[in-house]
């Protein structure tokens, strides 16, 4: 499937802000079914100085600075990508148990185990912990598969969870969208892998897209105005396996990934320090088109 | 047999355990000199109670001169260093106080052959942690290949993932680095901690030589110590070889936290004796990839940082984004190779226990041999057997976390309760990478000056490493830092630990080497005009301001205290008058209303002592003599490293002053009029000293301009307030003694004029005679001159508007009229006095505020943008 995206951030300030340094991962990745055939960043007002790389994720990251005083910023991120279909008909019941996976990543030596284990530790937004074990133990009996027991998971949070874009914001603890059963795609990605994590599994986040407009017949996605959030696990004879918890969903090709990392604040889409500018008000918009196969 | 133990928590936390009986030491060792335990290894007596080889000369002539004369070499060296400025920050202090460093006079001295070993086994393991360090950063071959757990390292709070793959040219990673010692039960040096980050120390260690020569002039010149100002040297040279390429005569600045960080004494010394300018985080900025110094003479660029700053807080951008004390976008520039910073960001990922364990392995890989130094064996929970025999020997292990943490200090297993050690094993169960446990050796002691004699005290020694091309160097010597007390001994900084000199004897005496370092023409060039950083400009400027502001406050209440109590005739109406005139001056001058100027001041004017107390003393009000010298002073403190050590002393001076006063009971106003009287001479040395020996570069010309402004509108405010409604003719002469004394003008008053107090004398003499030094036409044509040589652009034509405001100041007062300005109105009022002062106030005001807006650049605060949640 082939896509163009445009992700386009403004910010206003009440005051005139007279240098900024910025940081942007809105530039999609290569992964072995996406490739980004095009994608650049348009900076208003235009950088004095512009650089990109990848970042300890393997994300490309770019990094600009404005020296020109401004009341306004925006950012114009269009990419165009395309992607291969993931996995045919996928068997639940088969595949490696949970119990032994946890045991296969403190034990394998091989470049992708020991890569995947540095997502079983914690991190600043995701801790494993007890409340977090307790929740997800019903989809982790004893010896059934991976698969199917994140399956479940995804399916559980989905169920038990409210969709709520007022409830939560960036510092709410997991803690509390556990308590209240309410967030938003990111808090439900957090928290599936905290999940994971609380049962020694490597589970990260990733940050992307979803298709703004669906194919004729089929329901639109939730977050499909704003970039998108969920999970990833390591299971070992597949490799990395995304569920889109939010919409209960295993992404076939309507998902765009940009980047990935332990969590939210590994691939923040764009993050600043400004000098000046006093308040200010933040607009995003997405606009995903399918331009066909 | 009692256990005592000792702790070092903080910066360097630790636990040694040791069996001591003092009690029993005294007939072990019936010398009464040095009553010492022959239980744990003692530094100076061996087995037999025989004074070890390298001890006897030192402790002969230490026995010579005794304790008494001992005790006085050591409070003279405590005045040195006070004098000097040696403080140790402590937080938590809400006066942000600081402490004075403490010496002890005994050194800890070890031979020249037994430091040899010593060395060796330094610089082996510095270049062990160097090779880890380039291999954490760079391919992370330890951990694919076993060496190093992954769990290990990426839970460590010091791994800052976003300096991955960043490398300082040349073989040297680790730049600088300090390790703490003791002696162990074995007689061989241990290292009980590595330092990575910013180490601290090597600056209080020179100042404590400095001291020791000073108090211990010929022991010391015939013992053959080793000196320590080649170690500096290095420091400099390994600073030049990490500068970026091309930087020919690299800049590098010293980059600290500011000066309420607990050792910003440090910060300040090793800048001013290294020659390199002292910078916080907003001196600097980034731009087009390169990294600025915001200098008064614009941008100038920085090729490398020797960082006192903890690498997590040195950019908000990519590191912490609270942080506050960092610059936006540095780690961008470091990634770059602009700009090169020692320690590196992300060194501090070496400071973590659990790497103790897996050091002989690493060891044997990178360099095929065990480390000459042993350290206490530690086990790291991240593992399943070593978990097991952490659990099961809870009781006997030191439980620390791999992360220096401020909220999870080394926990004793043998202090805890049955509870508490379940507790620590469910905690330490629940998230076993984060801990290790580590054996407690016992440790060795030094003699240490006590009230009447010499104690074993337990001790450690911080020694300091550099990287040079050709390898590492080793100070040689160090910080000696020993325990307070005998019992539970705390030993750290933060809870006042002695520190101690060390020598390292030579065998045979040593080429003595200048201790101080020649800075280089342009360092010299660079450090005193275009480097000085528009935040120390503002400093300069404000610590003029102050002085003057203090001086002018000490003596307008002198005057008033002297016409309060001094008056021979107290009774008249005139007397009365000219008094309450002068008491709402104060107030006027100080800032301090309402005071004698409230509407119903008449019960306060009457009885006017307690409000005059308060406005001496009273250091949370205000404009107060306290406050504003406590401003001075604090001040002052954040530009240290541009005072001489004479100025220096005087500043330390006034604090002493301050606190004096500030611990009398119920003071009275004679006693305040006495210490005024010494803070009037130290104001007055100070102002000497700058006069007479700060180099007249940028720094020297914005203070003298914050004093000039000062005293001008401090005269203004005084002629204002007394001056300008006209009272009786006697009052009139009563007031112009009293202002004449209190400008320090009476003398010259009289020698022109005789005791005819008559106005329009007074004020040719304290507005227009240029030839006065106090007067008001003097204090002008300064600030014109200085405001001409003020830095800036060379293309510019015309006057600046410092320039334009300073020279209409200066003509406005010159073509003022004598007999103009002495005319009464029929409001009894001199309404072209008036208008004269009131029209220079509002010059100088705008010349204040035009030198502040063109030099002191105050950007705003940078803070971060809110990102969007992704929904």
């Amino acid at each position: 499937m082939h896509y163009r995206v445009i992700h386009k951030t403004e910010y206003d300030y009440c005051e005139s802000v007279g240098l900024s340094y910025n940081e942007a991962r809105l530039l999609p990745r290569f992964t072995a079914n996406q490739s980004c055939q095009a994608a650049s960043l348009t900076i208003d007002p235009p950088p004095t100085d512009y650089s990109e790389r990848e970042d300890f994720f393997g994300n490309r990251v770019a990094f600009f600075s404005i020296r020109e005083p401004h009341q306004r910023f925006i950012v114009t991120a269009t990419s165009e990508v395309q992607i291969a279909s993931q996995f045919g008909q996928l068997d639940f019941s088969q595949g490696t148990d949970w119990e032994n996976v946890r045991l296969s990543l403190r034990q394998q030596r091989d470049p992708q185990t020991l890569d995947a284990l540095q997502y079983v530790l914690d991190s600043p937004f995701v801790a494993a912990n007890a409340e977090l074990a307790t929740y997800a133990q019903p989809s982790f009996p004893h010896g059934r598969p991976l698969l199917e027991a994140v399956h479940d998971l995804m399916g559980r949070i989905h169920g038990d969870f409210t969709y709520d874009p007022h409830f939560t914001t960036l510092a709410t603890p997991l803690a509390a969208v556990l308590e209240h059963r309410r967030g938003v795609c990111q808090d439900f990605a957090h928290l599936a892998i905290g999940c994971l994590r609380s049962q020694g599994l490597a589970a990260r986040y990733v940050s992307g897209y979803i298709e703004t407009l669906p194919p004729p017949g089929k329901e639109k996605l939730v977050g499909s105005d704003a970039s998108h959030a969920w999970f990833s696990v390591f299971i070992p004879e597949l490799g990395w396996m995304d569920f889109d918890p939010t919409n209960n969903q295993i992404p076939v090709d309507q998902h765009i990934i940009v980047g990935w990392g332990r969590d939210y604040g590994d691939v923040t889409p764009l993050k600043g320090v400004i000098f000046g500018g006093g308040e200010h008000e933040l607009a995003v918009s997405v606009d995903v088109r399918n331009l066909g196969d | 047999m009692e256990r005592s133990c000792l702790v070092f928590p903080g910066l360097n936390s630790f636990r040694v355990c040791m069996t001591s009986v003092f009690s029993e030491s005294q007939q072990n060792n019936p010398d009464p000199w040095y009553p010492t335990s022959l239980d744990s290894y003692d530094e100076m007596l061996d087995g037999d109670g025989q004074i070890r080889p390298q001890w006897e000369y030192v402790i002969r002539a230490l026995r010579t001169l005794g304790i008494p004369e001992l005790e006085r070499r050591g409070a003279k060296a405590a005045i040195l260093l006070r004098e000097n400025g040696v403080t140790y920050n402590v937080y938590g202090d809400p006066a942000g106080q600081s402490r004075p460093w403490q010496l002890d006079p005994v050194p800890l001295l070890v031979s020249s052959e037994e430091w040899g070993g010593i060395e060796a086994g330094l610089q082996e393991r510095a270049e062990l942690l160097n090779m880890i360090l380039a291999d954490i950063y760079g391919p992370r071959e330890l951990i694919r290949k076993g060496m190093l757990p992954l769990e290990l390292l990426y839970n460590h709070g010091g791994f800052l993932r976003a300096c991955d793959q960043i490398a300082l040219r040349g073989k040297h990673q680790l730049v600088v680095y300090a390790a703490d010692l003791a002696r162990g039960p074995d007689n061989r040096m241990w290292v009980l901690s590595d330092r990575t980050q910013a180490p601290s120390g090597a600056g209080y260690a020179l100042e404590n030589r400095v001291a020791m020569t000073r108090v211990l002039p010929s022991l010391f010149r015939d013992s053959h110590v080793h000196r320590l100002a080649l170690f500096f040297q290095s420091l400099r040279a390994g600073l030049n070889t990490i500068a970026p390429p091309g930087a020919e005569n690299p800049r590098v600045v010293v980059l600290t936290p500011g000066p309420l960080n607990e050792t910003f004494f440090e910060h300040a010394y090793l800048a001013s004796y290294l020659g390199y300018p002292l910078v916080q985080g907003d001196d600097l900025t980034v731009r087009d990839g390169y990294l600025w110094l915001k200098s008064l003479n614009g941008l100038e660029r920085v090729d490398v940082i020797l960082r006192r700053v903890d690498d997590d807080f040195c950019d908000p951008l990519e590191l912490r984004d609270d942080s506050r004390l960092g610059v936006p976008g540095l780690v961008e520039v470091v990634r770059r190779g602009n700009v090169s910073i020692a320690n590196p960001l992300g060194s501090g990922v070496l400071e973590n226990p659990g790497l103790l364990a897996f050091l002989p392995g690493i060891a044997e890989h990178f360099l095929g041999r065990p480390l000459r130094l042993p350290t206490a064996a530690t086990w790291w929970c991240g593992q399943p057997k070593e978990l097991d025999y952490v659990l099961t020997n809870l009781d006997k292990l030191v439980i620390k976390p791999i992360y220096r943490n401020p909220s999870l200090r080394p926990v004793f297993g043998h202090l805890l309760s049955q509870q508490e050690l379940a507790d620590w094993r469910d905690r330490i169960r629940s998230s076993p990478t984060f801990y290790v446990g580590q054996e407690q050796e016992g440790f060795s002691t030094v003699p240490s000056l006590v009230p009447g004699g010499l104690e074993p005290r337990h001790a450690v020694l911080r020694s300091f490493l550099v990287a040079r091309a050709d390898g590492y160097v080793v100070m040689p010597g160090g910080l000696t830092r020993s325990a307070p007390h005998k019992d539970e001994m705390l030993v750290s900084n933060q809870a006042g630990s002695i520190s101690k000199d060390t020598w390292v004897l030579a065998s045979e005496p040593e080429r003595p080497i200048e201790l101080v370092i020649k800075p280089t023409a342009e360092q010299v060039a660079a450090s005193q005009s275009g480097a000085l950083p528009s935040r120390a400009a503002d400093n300069l400027f404000w610590v003029g301001r102050y002085a003057e502001r203090a001086e002018g406050t000490i003596r307008l209440l002198r005057s008033a205290i002297k016409k309060l109590h001094g008056d021979p005739d107290r009774s008249g109406n005139e007397y009365t008058e000219s008094l309450h005139s002068l008491l709402r001056a104060v107030t006027q001058l100080t800032g301090t209303r309402p005071g004698f100027l409230a509407e119903d001041a008449e019960t306060l004017l009457s009885e006017p002592e307690a409000e005059l107390l308060s406005v001496a003393l009273d250091e949370t009000r205000i404009g107060s003599l306290a406050n504003t010298l406590r401003c001075m002073v604090q001040t002052g403190y954040a530009v240290r490293d541009l005072w001489s050590s004479d100025t220096w002393r005087v500043m330390d001076d006034l604090e002493e002053h301050l606190l004096s006063a500030k611990r009398l009971v119920q003071p009275t106003l004679w006693q305040v009029q006495d210490v005024m009287d010494q803070l009037i001479t130290s104001l007055s040395a100070f102002s000497g000293l700058v006069m007479e020996s700060m180099t007249r570069g940028n720094g020297w010309l914005f203070l003298d301009t914050g004093r000039r402004l000062e005293r001008s509108m401090l005269l203004l405010s005084l002629l204002r307030t007394t001056l300008v409604e006209q009272r009786r003719a006697n009052v009139e002469i009563l007031l112009i003694e009293a202002l004449l004394d209190t400008s320090d003008n009476l003398i010259c008053y009289r020698q022109h004029y005789r005791n005819n107090m008559e106005l329009a004398a007074f004020l040719e003499l304290l507005l227009l005679d240029e030839n006065n030094p106090r007067s008001l036409a003097y204090q002008t044509a300064r600030l014109q001159e200085h405001v001409g040589k003020l830095p800036r652009e060379k293309s510019a034509a015309r006057l600046s508007l410092e320039q334009r405001l300073a020279l209409e100041v200066a003509s406005t007062l010159r073509l003022a009229v004598l007999d103009e300005l002495t005319r009464v109105s029929e409001s009894r009022t001199r309404e072209n006095l008036e208008q004269l002062l009131a029209r220079l106030n509002f010059l100088l005001v705008a010349l204040s505020d035009a030198v502040t807006a063109a030099y002191f650049r105050h950007e705003s605060v940078p803070h971060s943008l809110t990102p969007l949640r992704t929904t």
